[in-house]
């Protein structure tokens, strides 16, 4: 099934954000919670193997916007040999954006595929959180490949792709993680210094951060990544295991 | 197709620096990810299929922007996407270091109007394919060039500090042929961004080390 979300944040009268578009088909409702945020909710199971949603969401100078999901989206594989399914987010940001959606649960047998493709304005902000979890408990993992790819005046400041579960190219034993997070800070203020922990990373990037932890379960990595995006001061007492490094 | 210089672009006796770096191997041994013969290999086969695909693309698309109208510019786009596709500092020295190393042996070793289109600095799989492509050689080349480098330097790395056997290490490297063909053949007409996050990991815990024995 083809899902379209569309999301656009303007400021409006007095430095509110109004949100003059926002509308969505397919398996998510978009519905307003706040003065400057969305949650997406899903409407259908899933999504299922073969399911395509894109969500395109346009921020104009001025104005925020933070997207949210209701629940983790548990993904589904077909019956029989399953087509991946899809997910792109679009985004065009010249105000503020924050993207927090609940964790990707990607069960046995599924495929899932996710893209993060943002243009920053000069003054865009973003921040962008992905938590992934292969398998249910006791459950074969799942695939999930993921790739981002941000722009400022269309010079690329970030371009990945993660893949993850069997077969896949960094998801090789001993280091073959069921649990993925990480957190993408741009805010446009100098980057920080790399920060190391036990299974996290934080890189700097022209005015932010990458930070990225896995573990075996959700809750342990979402714990690493914490410990490498704290406050400069509380790094060196939250790392354990591998030496933190300060540059 | 020139093979005598691909074959000398891929000869880690090339002066191109690349033997002060073991391309994650030091830091995957003082971790433990890397112990024996076996885990050697499954290091190999990931950062083939994620750098080293990187760096294919990379260099098949430098090798082809050598006969853009604008070279500079194109090299100099490349040399953008090379640094989006790395976001680690360590990694970024170590590609760029030895992308200068290259700029030096390749320009005097095939001289190309060309050399003057690199970005000063640049990374290394830009640099290979501007020398593949001063060498007579074509993008598919420098795609193979640039995924056989990602393992046979690592490989060597590993022997030195493992004293392995050598012709165990050489058959590890040999045996993963085919997997390089493919990472080649399927990087050269595209920019892959395949990310590995552990080797950003043990390449920064490496960088901060004072008892290193490889530059990365």
């Amino acid at each position: 099934m083809r899902t379209v979300v569309e999301v656009v944040a303007r400021r409006g009268p007095g430095g509110r954000t109004v949100l003059p578009v926002m509308r969505a088909s397919g398996q998510l409702a978009v519905r307003r919670t706040g003065a400057a945020s969305v949650h997406l909710v899903a409407t259908a199971f899933g999504p299922l193997g073969g399911d395509d949603a894109e969500i395109r969401l346009v921020v104009e100078e001025g104005a925020r916007l933070s997207v949210h999901t209701v629940a983790a989206a548990v993904v589904l594989p077909q019956r029989g040999a399953s087509p991946p399914s899809r997910q792109a987010v679009r985004a065009e940001v010249a105000g503020t954006l924050d993207l927090a959606p609940e964790p990707t649960v990607v069960t046995a047998r599924a495929t899932h595929e996710a893209d993060l493709l943002v243009q920053l304005g000069p003054d865009g902000a973003l921040n962008a959180t992905e938590q992934v979890l292969l398998g249910r408990t006791e459950e074969e993992p799942g695939r999930w490949t993921g790739t981002t790819r941000v722009e400022r005046a269309s010079r690329p400041l970030l371009h990945t792709t993660v893949g993850l579960g069997p077969g896949a190219p960094a998801w090789l034993p001993p280091v073959a993680p069921r649990a993925y997070v990480s957190t993408l800070r741009l805010y446009g203020d100098a980057p920080p210094g790399v920060v190391t922990g036990d299974d996290a990373v934080r890189l700097p990037l022209p005015g932010g951060w990458v930070a990225t932890a896995w573990g075996a379960e959700l809750h342990e990595a979402a714990a690493r990544l914490a410990a490498v995006t704290a406050p400069a001061g509380e790094l060196v007492a939250a790392a354990t295991g591998l030496v933190p490094s300060h540059r | 197709m020139a093979l005598a210089a691909l074959l000398t672009l891929a000869d880690s006796r090339l002066p191109a620096g690349g033997h002060t770096h073991s391309g994650g191997v030091e830091q995957a041994i003082a971790t433990g990810v890397v112990t024996d013969a076996a885990s050697l290999a499954a290091f190999l086969r990931r950062r083939l299929a994620t750098s080293g695909a990187v760096a294919a693309g990379l260099a098949a698309a430098a090798c082809r922007a050598v006969d853009d109208a604008d070279p500079a510019a194109a090299l100099s786009c490349l040399d953008a996407e090379a640094d989006a596709r790395t976001p680690s500092p360590a990694l970024q020295a170590a590609s760029r270091q030895q992308g200068r190393g290259l700029v030096r042996v390749g320009g005097r070793a095939w001289p190309h109007p060309a050399w003057a289109a690199v970005p000063p600095r640049p990374h290394h799989p830009v640099a290979l394919g501007v020398a593949a492509a001063a060498g007579g050689l074509g993008p598919a080349d420098a795609a193979t060039a640039a995924a056989y480098l990602a393992v046979s330097g690592p490989a060597t790395a590993a022997q030195r500090l493992l004293a392995m056997d050598p012709i165990t290490v050489a058959a590890i490297t040999a045996r993963l042929a085919p997997e390089v063909d493919e990472a080649a053949s399927g990087s050269a007409a595209e920019l892959p961004a395949a990310a590995d996050p552990l080797l950003d990991l043990l390449a920064e815990v490496h960088a901060a080390r004072k008892d290193r024995f490889f530059a990365s």
